[in-house]
């Protein structure tokens, strides 16, 4: 892991209320997909956290995918090429998936597309062509599509019927685990979409990786602030033993 | 390094009075592959007690105002690991390490102090007596100058090694609490631990915490830490280590006009890890420039 003070290069809006970061690597940003990255403005005391980012893209740049949040999301949102961050990283373990020729099914929710698109491009530079599931409430919260559907078969689903199927993503993850009962499942997105995807997994007994989140402060294992309660009764914390979980050791079946 | 920072707080000899405050720098060991932790004045690692501890249910930590609310519960790995795991890597690394003490009675205290005081490595002990976040112990005893008392005490006839007594700004009279730990034996003061607060979702109309109630940390709670600094220094003459929001030179450097020998970086240690190695660089630049040495701005506010 490193710290290092560098500086945003370019600003991309794909919709509104979400900034992707570009920020200089000095000289390179390295990261698996599902690794993160804590991420600070130069803006003095308030507020006082840095906030933990998936990584999208590394190498001379890095990138995270921002969505305005709150104060701290906003801010960084608002940033200039040219301004200084903070970068702590990469934290945490990303996801397996170093098993080839097994059929790949990745399922984003909302901003949980981050990592889910690193994963992807990832995929696709190692000659697989993953299926990408990915959900939002609206249209205009479904962000860098096109980067997607040059890595994968997309496609997508909206709570208002907006764009592609009206529904949950799940609906359409059920539609294709009847066909792809072999697959392997690789997840990000809110609680109640990352719960109902590990239940469905766990139920067909099909592997599936959990990218989780939680309020954090430390983003290296040390301040112990984000628990997540395994199924052995014990907890593990997010940013150290995760962010990318077996949807088992979270929501597997009590034995 | 000039030497210039060299800091006395009683029996305990620092190369520099910036330290990191326990619970927010773990072991200190998780933080050696972006800086160099010899540096720090001293670690005061996460709080020990004699068996582990998983810690409260989340969420734990919510962003308040220019602050935090963390309610962790002490989790830790308990004094076996602790002596067998990253106490070695510290030796290794010729961190100075501060252990920072938790029990929940006045004998789990001078158990962990005996133990403690036949280990290699060791610079001090922090007895925490003002945990916000556990159900027994903690804050419990640093409420009134008698509970302080029997564990300071206990601490003192246990182990020969340097006793800094962590308070808490909700006792009734901290004057009076710090009286009587340095009658019992405490040979520095850390003034303060944080400060219990509340925090609540309006949408979801539920605590943002899991246990409710946190202890609020960070620039917030400055003014109120340097107040109580301010008012230990007037009562006591054991040397006071100030906390609360520090995150630069000028912050340090207005502990230790309220009364402040040295001071431990908290909050601030998660915006930048780096924070307290940026300070004792700083501070080593302003006493050269000003000619003097940090204990010279000890008390030195003028009123």
């Amino acid at each position: 892991m490193k710290w290092l003070r560098t500086t945003i290069t370019q600003i991309e809006r794909p919709a509104p209320g979400f900034a992707l970061l570009r920020f200089a690597g000095q000289p390179e940003i390295q990261g698996e997909p599902g690794q993160f990255v804590m991420v600070r403005g130069a803006w003095g005391n308030d507020p006082i956290l840095a906030r933990a980012f998936s990584l999208v893209e590394v190498g001379v740049h890095g990138a995270i995918l921002v969505r305005v949040v709150g104060r701290g999301t906003r801010r960084l949102a608002d940033m200039r090429p040219g301004d200084s961050i903070d970068v702590l990283g990469p934290a945490g373990h990303g996801f397996d998936f170093s098993g080839k020729g097994d059929v790949s099914v990745l399922v984003a929710g909302g901003v949980g597309v981050a990592p889910i698109l690193m994963l992807a491009e990832s995929m696709a530079a190692s000659g697989q062509r993953p299926i990408v599931l990915y959900g939002a409430r609206g249209s205009g919260e479904l962000v860098l599509c096109e980067r997607l559907a040059s890595a994968g078969e997309v496609a997508v689903a909206t709570e208002d019927g907006s764009r592609g199927h009206r529904g949950y993503v799940t609906d359409l993850l059920l539609g294709v685990l009847e066909k792809q009962p072999s697959a392997h499942l690789y997840a990000c997105g809110p609680e109640g979409m990352l719960e109902a995807v590990a239940k469905m997994a766990v139920r067909r007994s099909v592997p599936c990786q959990i990218a989780l989140e939680s309020p954090m402060a430390c983003g290296k294992g040390t301040c112990k602030g984000c628990a997540v309660l395994a199924r052995s009764g014990q907890y593990l914390y997010i940013c150290s033993d995760g962010p990318v979980l077996s949807a088992d050791d979270i929501y597997g079946e009590e034995q | 390094m000039t030497g210039i920072l060299e800091t006395r707080l009683g029996p305990l000899k620092l190369k520099n009075p910036v330290l990191v405050a326990s619970g927010t720098f773990g072991y200190g060991v998780e933080y050696e592959d972006i800086m160099d932790i010899s540096r720090i004045g001293g670690i005061c690692v996460k709080g020990i007690s004699l068996t582990p501890r998983p810690g409260n249910p989340p969420p734990r930590v919510c962003e308040t105002p220019a602050g935090m609310l963390n309610a962790i519960g002490l989790a830790n790995i308990g004094y076996d690991a602790f002596i067998s795991g990253p106490l070695q890597r510290l030796r290794e690394l010729c961190a100075t390490v501060i252990v920072n003490t938790y029990g929940t009675s006045a004998e789990e205290f001078a158990e962990l102090a005996r133990r403690f005081d036949k280990v290699e490595g060791i610079a001090a002990l922090e007895v925490n007596i003002s945990c916000p976040n556990v159900n027994a112990g903690g804050i419990h005893f640093g409420m009134r100058p008698e509970p302080a008392r029997e564990v300071t005490r206990a601490v003192r006839e246990a182990t020969r090694l340097p006793i800094i007594v962590k308070l808490s700004p909700e006792a009734i009279d901290l004057a009076g609490v710090a009286q009587a730990v340095v009658e019992a034996g405490a040979d520095a003061l850390a003034v303060m631990n944080t400060i219990r607060g509340m925090s609540i979702d309006v949408d979801t109309r539920r605590p943002r915490l899991g246990s409710v109630m946190g202890g609020l940390s960070g620039p917030a709670i400055r003014p109120l830490a340097v107040r109580l600094v301010y008012e230990v220094h007037k009562a006591v003459s054991a040397p006071i280590i100030g906390i609360g929001g520090v995150t630069c030179l000028q912050d340090a450097l207005e502990f230790f006009l309220a009364g402040a020998s040295a001071v431990q970086v908290g909050t601030a240690n998660y915006s930048n890890p780096r924070t307290s190695l940026d300070i004792i660089d700083d501070f080593e630049t302003y006493c050269i420039e000003h000619h003097l040495f940090p204990s010279d701005l000890t008390g030195k506010v003028q009123i």
